[in-house]
């Protein structure tokens, strides 16, 4: 009586079991589901170098999406060209067709249908290699004025009387200046030329013997130098040849070689460097065409005013690079897998990409410009409406650099630490070594850590970060420099709101954890398989224990 | 009888036991929903590759019908790799026996390659050659792929031009004036139809079914574009003069080539088509141009070149592959692709987690991240490629999580730093050279420290140009015509290129360079030379560089000399000609790119520019094939990705080392670590001295902060240095797996210090000691973290050890191969396409299980002393 009772007991366990496995075996097998793959196609673009760093970046983050695009850089120029001869699915340029280019050739998109859209902003940065005794300067400060009669040939030695008077009566030896322009055409150069002209039409028109800007600058006279791309500029201003250059590039490459780049005057009377912060700054003055009705120039930039940002934290030569997007229902190279994948690429470069531009020596893009992006990107719906784009909006970038409760703000501008006061015009110069990236700040607060992991609580800090010390002991420094103390802020200062970062709090997660072919047979058949052992594993153990004492017993 | 009696309570105790050990190992073998075990299987390594042989004959028939034979071959062609491909995957094609080629093409690829005689064309098309299938599913010339119009179809052809039309295999249509034409779109293309002009199309059809015409560039699918970005991969190659040939070709799946359509389902073939010339059909009398034109044989001597792309008899060249004489004279070889991976959704809305550093991570961290997007219980990892010190800085900043380098970097935070070993790999001189007259490529360059000592400090004059260079005229011009490299690689060509001068490298700070350095100051040749003591052959060390220091994290542009010249671009352009040839790049990427391009980043070209009215300086051109002399700096893993070929390096005289696992596997167990936590360090000269090492190993640590971190980060952290040290290190190009040119660091052997090494940082940095709230979440590693061992408590073979970032139970995450991981490097393993996951049920099943067995044992031993004794009593 008793064994019977003990096996019944093992039986109605080992089915309490069985039961129990195959219910929670059950809806495990039926959340496995694939989930729906976008079909993406590779996608190919060649154009800017100003802006290919952070661009080769994205591109090796969404192979993880299964987004395959190639780009090969080669200039702004040809970016445009290849594009209007339907070599290419997009381009990257820093500025837009110009009809007709400085050359007189025609730079038009050959009546392929496109759309611009920001990118990534930046500064094009002044990096130099110049020596006192052996002892590079990397804490240089240069006018806008001074820098257009460099590249002018009409400031023409370090020692010059305008250059001692940027770096507050600091003087630099009797030594040749020499230019590093771009012998390619480049979107860097038309930046800068763009600048030269509007900032400087007095210097530069006679020099460029027109008005306007160029892509291939007009190299004269016998010491300066022209090099093909950002990497040579950057090799020939750093190689030891290379006392007494200077160089234009964005802001990257010397960030990445760890090589000085020039503090510029701004209009609001402080010398700045191109970091994240102070470009962001710059361009919340930047007029962007808003006009829809002329797709050919929708949401370019008009810089007039970034130049003259009386802002003391911007850094006068930012500006945005774009891509081009072709946007023709029946473009000849475009599929919907082609432009499912510039569609989702772009999503992912203007949400998250955004987040590292800093890192990198770009700056984020304002969360405005990442909506109007978005608005182009839906022009690829409209020419194909069987691309996706459902979820894919500024909500749900992950992007902690925007502002979604005021899109007009720029989050990053408003924790932009304000320049140290010896970087005011007049006073220091500050010490403080330039191209690492870090905000020369009296403020120690939102100088080293990044907005992007952590946003910065208030613009505390009572240390005078960063000025102490005078890192250059060069000769003929003025007394002190360096020793300003912090608290004489300029006006303005502190106003970093503490506010929380948005973004992350909606943390929704999507769990497609494969998108093999699922064979729904096998599981069930395994499932059942598995059932049915447990049942066995947990009735035989008891029928042969049974079996067995029944037989001892017997 | 007896005795079993009395064996009997530890029967029942055994069978207890043995019964809650089987349901454990049932929950822990059969998964319910089948993960790894499925699709993958397929892949089969017996049935790997391809050859075959035939005969292919050129035939003319002669005025008076009789057939004769001018020409015949028997063929082999051979493929390493046909199944479970990847697109873009490199599979190697040879072939021997065929005619041997002339007329070598400056760049064989695509439209460029037309201009050559008796070439190999090799093609990707659609279908099987198989006439049993449907014909939907059969390979046809309108299925095979073209970038350009020029490869496909012959447009307006004027008489002596249309030798297709004297075929003699062709059938009636492709004899007429016009064929191929049929389901021309007429709007869309010239009118064809124009008195004694020919014109034979091969439309496109792609898999949608849809037709191209194929008569001009606007009729041509939306992936073929002439000088495009994405290069094409059709390739008219080069045999040598003794009938050989091969080509590494770069298959295309439905991603890359949407019209092309191949993919898992869509059975694909590359079609091999041996040039032999166009079998001509009885001529005409008298013979027509197109006659004549028919039976040319070559303009063009076998092994020589034709870089300046001059005409060629079209009878002999790769244009007219789709015609009969040549089409049927093809090899089909069939080829699958694998699964896609799985991928990340673009629209996971978790943050990314960027860590920053070191290139040599990027191709594993290709294959890592979607085994972290696809797990919901991992984060989002991205790979940020910048310096090993920049990554440093932004991990100490707290801009990045976690930093990731080769070697111990300049702290200047107080935090404490741990390394965990992540990855093994290293960096090669990588190459492209080839042999004289056209006889293929040069395959096993052997280099030693004092040759790129030459190369690095800009020895060697690149040209006439260099010359003047105070001090060291006398120099030869490139590492081509120095003895010492003649005598380690004889039978190369001696023709000077600046190229020869140049060794590819890096502008910035990296642990390569350090490395390399290191290579070059513990050889005593090497160093003897930079201080100044000429080479045996007299070649003396650029003064520039002379007693330079070493080793050192960068390599600096240090020459100043500035050629005169009675060049008047060079006037207008005056730079440092030296700095010119050697023109570093910002990343190892940009120099695999270059060497696989054969494109040298030697920015020595200087010409006018009659737009701009500027002299202007710049690259040079691409090398020509036939002529590729480059050498560069690249990561194993890109040299690997990208088949570039690599150096063995002299470690001792007369040894020379190629990357391989045993040299990998040896150098690291030569690296020793001198405090725990810190990174191994690998010393120059033990590698010297056992000779058989690879002085280019380089392990890859992920770098953090032992305190400071927040445990969210801190646990990500941890999280990627475990699943990485363990599932991560088994071979294979699916997600998660490792890819080709790492080698695999395992529990046991050369590997298993930095295995243990990296349990013991991951723990720490989970620990992140003065953190106030540690309370021990995990189970399976033990808190403090001191000895060897600790991390992962379940066993398993070292191939695969368990993963253990899931802590409640050991449940099966078991990666799709089991296969023993291939030696060679170059040598990437076949798809799979699965991912690690976890099995919800099983987890929810096991403690249930483990319940159920234990309430088993209960009811053993309880039925035992309650049951029982009453009845002994009795």
């Amino acid at each position: 009586m008793t064994t019977r009772r003990t096996r019944l007991v093992a039986t109605l366990l080992a089915l309490g079991v069985a039961v129990l496995a195959a219910t929670v075996g059950a809806p495990a097998t039926a959340d496995d589901a694939p989930p729906a793959r976008a079909a993406y196609a590779t996608i190919e673009g060649t154009g800017s170098t100003w802006s290919e760093l952070i661009v080769k970046q994205w591109i090796s983050d969404v192979d993880a999406n299964g987004i395959k695009v190639v780009y090969t850089g080669g200039g702004s120029s040809k970016g445009r060209k290849d594009f209007s001869q339907n070599t290419t699915d997009f381009a990257i340029s820093e500025i837009p067709y110009q009809g007709t280019d400085e050359t007189g050739q025609a730079d038009t998109s050959n009546g392929r249908e496109y759309a611009y859209l920001p990118l990534v902003a930046g500064g094009t940065a002044f990096t130099y290699q110049l020596k006192v005794g052996n002892t590079m300067v990397k804490n240089l400060r240069l006018s806008g004025e001074t820098l257009a009669k460099i590249f002018t040939n009409q400031v023409t030695n370090w020692n010059d009387p305008a250059i001692t008077a940027d770096n507050n009566g600091r003087s630099f030896p009797d030594k040749k200046i020499v230019p590093v322009v771009r012998s390619d055409g480049s979107g860097t150069t038309a930046q800068f030329t763009t600048w030269l002209d509007k900032a400087y039409p007095s210097i530069w028109r006679p020099y460029f013997g027109r008005s306007g800007l160029t892509s291939y600058y007009p190299k004269k006279g016998e010491t300066m130098i022209a090099q093909s791309g950002s990497d040579q500029v950057m090799n020939t201003v750093s190689g030891s040849a290379g006392d007494g250059t200077i160089g234009y590039v964005e802001y990257s490459y010397p960030l990445d070689k760890g090589y000085p780049v020039v503090k510029v005057l701004n209009k609001g009377g402080y010398y700045v460097e191109p970091t994240q912060y102070n470009t962001a700054v710059a361009l919340t003055r930047a007029r962007i065409n808003t006009n829809r009705s002329d797709p050919t120039k929708y949401l370019t930039q008009i810089l007039d005013d970034v130049y003259t940002n009386p802002d003391p934290r911007a850094y006068p030569i930012s500006s945005y690079s774009y891509m081009i997007i072709p946007t023709g229902s029946d473009d000849p190279r475009m599929t919907t897998a082609k432009r499912q994948s510039l569609a989702d690429f772009l999503f992912y470069s203007l949400c998250s990409g955004q987040t590292k531009a800093g890192p990198f020596g770009y700056s984020p893009l304002p969360v405005n410009l990442v909506s109007a992006g978005f608005d182009q990107i839906a022009q690829l719906k409209k020419a194909d409406p069987a691309v996706d784009l459902a979820n894919r909006d500024v909500k749900s970038c992950n992007n902690p650099t925007f502002d979604k409760s005021n899109p007009s703000r720029n989050y990053l501008a408003t924790i932009a630490p304000q320049p140290a006061a010896c970087d005011k015009q007049g006073a220091g110069p500050c010490g403080t070594d330039t191209g690492t990236n870090q905000p020369s700040t009296d403020g120690g607060g939102g100088g080293t850590a990044d907005p992007t992991t952590a946003p910065v609580a208030g613009g505390t800090g009572s240390t005078p970060g960063g000025v102490t010390g005078g890192g250059t002991p060069a000769a003929g420094g003025p007394p002190g420099s360096g020793a300003v103390p912090g608290a004489a802020g300029p006006p303005g200062s502190g106003a970093v709101p503490g506010t929380p970062v948005a973004g992350t709090a909606d943390e929704a997660v999507y769990a497609n954890s494969t998108t093999i072919d699922d064979r729904p047979l096998d599981s069930r058949t395994f499932g059942w398989v598995s059932v049915f052992l447990l049942v066995a594993l947990v009735l035989l153990p008891g029928l042969v224990s049974a079996r067995v004492r029944r037989r001892g017993g017997a | 009888m007896s005795r079993r009696l009395r064996l009997r309570p530890s029967l029942r105790d055994g069978l207890g036991l043995t019964a809650a050990l089987a349901v454990v190992a049932i929950g822990l073998v059969t998964p319910p929903s089948g993960t790894a075990a499925g699709p993958v299987a397929a892949r089969n390594a017996s049935g790997d590759g391809f050859s075959a042989t035939r005969t292919i004959s050129r035939v003319f028939v002669g005025a008076d019908g009789t057939e004769s034979t001018v020409a015949s071959y028997d063929v082999t062609v051979k493929a390493d790799q046909t199944t479970n491909l990847r697109g873009r995957q490199r599979i190697r094609i040879s072939w021997s026996g065929a005619q041997p080629s002339g007329g070598r093409a400056a760049n064989p690829y695509g439209e460029k390659g037309l201009t050559q005689e008796y070439p190999v064309v090799v093609m990707q098309c659609r279908g099987r050659d198989d006439a049993s299938l449907p014909a939907a599913q059969q390979l046809r010339p309108e299925t095979c792929w073209t970038a350009s119009v020029a490869q496909r179809s012959q447009v307006l052809r004027s008489e002596g031009e249309s030798t297709w039309r004297r075929d003699l295999y062709a059938d009636e249509a492709r004899r007429a004036a016009v064929s191929g034409a049929e389901s021309v779109d007429p709007a869309a293309c010239p009118p064809l139809d124009v008195a004694s002009y020919s014109s034979a199309l091969t439309p496109f059809v792609t898999r949608a079914g849809q037709t191209f015409s194929a008569c001009n560039a606007t009729t041509m699918p939306p992936e073929a574009a002439v000088d495009a970005a994405f290069p094409p991969a059709e390739i008219a190659a080069f045999t040598d003069e003794n009938g050989n040939g091969s080509v590494n070709y770069e298959v295309r799946s439905d991603v890359e080539n949407e019209s092309l359509g191949c993919n898992d389902k869509v059975a694909c073939s590359i079609v091999v088509i041996p040039i032999v010339g166009l079998s001509c059909a009885q001529p005409a009398s008298p013979p027509t141009l197109d006659d004549k034109a028919c039976r040319k044989q070559g303009q063009f001597a076998p092994g020589s070149s034709n870089a300046i792309g001059a005409g060629i008899d079209l009878a002999v060249g790769p244009a007219l592959w789709w015609s009969e004489s040549n089409w049927r004279n093809r090899f089909t070889i069939p080829i699958t692709f694998g699964l896609p991976p799985d991928t990340c959704d673009v629209l996971d809305s978790r943050a990314p987690t960027g860590f920053y550093g070191s290139e040599l991570l990027a191709q594993a961290g290709l294959q890592w991240s979607p085994a972290y997007c696809l797990n919901k219980k991992r984060f989002k990892f991205q790979l940020n490629q910048t310096s090993d010190i920049a990554g440093f800085n932004l991990m100490e900043n707290g801009t990045g999580p976690a930093a990731v380098v080769s070697s111990e970097q300049e702290s200047t935070s107080t935090d404490p730093v741990g390394y965990a070993p992540t990855a093994v790999t290293g960096f090669a001189i990588g190459y492209e050279i080839d042999r004289p007259d056209n006889a293929g490529e040069y395959t096993r360059l052997r280099l030693n420290a004092r040759l790129i000592a030459k190369l690095l400090s800009q020895s060697y004059l690149g040209s006439d140009l260099g010359r003047q260079h105070p001090g060291i005229g006398d120099n030869p011009l490139a590492m081509m015509n120095d003895p010492e490299f003649q005598q380690l690689n004889p039978g190369l060509s001696e023709i000077t290129q600046e190229a020869g001068a140049a060794l590819l490298s890096l502008s910035n700070d990296s642990d390569v360079i350090e490395q390399l350095t290191e290579y070059l100051a513990q050889d005593k040749d090497a160093s003897a030379f930079l201080a100044g003591t000429p080479d045996p052959w007299g070649m003396k060390v650029n003064p520039a560089y002379e007693d330079i220091e070493l080793p050192r994290p960068s390599w600096p542009l240090l020459d100043t000399f500035i050629p005169e010249t009675e060049n008047t671009c060079r006037q207008k352009n005056p730079s440092v000609y030296f700095s010119q040839l050697a023109a570093p790049v910002t990343t190892l990427r940009k120099i695999s790119e270059a060497l696989l391009d054969a494109w040298p980043n030697v920015q020595t070209k200087c010409d006018f520019d009659p737009n701009t009215l500027l002299f202007k300086i710049g690259r040079v051109d691409r090398q020509s094939y036939g002529a590729r002399f480059v050498l560069g700096v690249v990561s194993l893993g890109d040299a690997a990705r990208y088949g570039l070929k690599t150096a063995a390096l002299q470690t001792h005289k007369g040894t020379f080392v190629a990357p391989t696992d045993d040299s990998m596997g040896r150098a690291i167990a030569l690296s020793e670590q001198r405090k725990p936590r810190l990174p191994f360090v690998l010393d120059q000269a033990d590698v010297a001295e056992d000779g058989k090492a690879y002085p280019g190993t380089m392990v890859v640590y992920t770098a953090a902060k032992l305190r400071g971190l927040d445990q969210d980060t801190a646990d990500k952290v941890a999280q990627f240095v475990r699943v990485s040290t363990t599932e991560g290190q088994v071979r294979g190009s699916g997600n998660g797996q490792l890819p080709a040119g790492f080698l695999p660091i395992r529990k046991t052997g050369p590997t298993g210090k930095l295995f243990d090494a990296a349990q013991l940082v991951a723990d720490a940095i989970e620990a992140q000691k003065p953190a106030p709230t540690t309370p021990d979440q995990t189970d399976a590693p033990t808190g403090g973290g001191d000895d060897a061992g600790t991390g992962t408590a379940t066993g398993g073979g070292d191939l695969t050890p368990p993963v253990s970032d899931v802590p409640p139970a050991p449940v099966p995450t078991s990666p799709a191969t089991t296969t023993p991981p291939v030696l060679a490097i170059a040598d990437p393993a076949p798809t799979s396409a699965t991912t690690v996951q976890e099995s919800g049920t099983a987890g929810r099943l096991l403690p249930l299980l483990l319940l159920a067995a234990l309430v088993g044992v209960v009811v053993q031993v309880g039925s035992r002393f309650f049951v029982r004794p009453p009845r002994r009593l009795s």
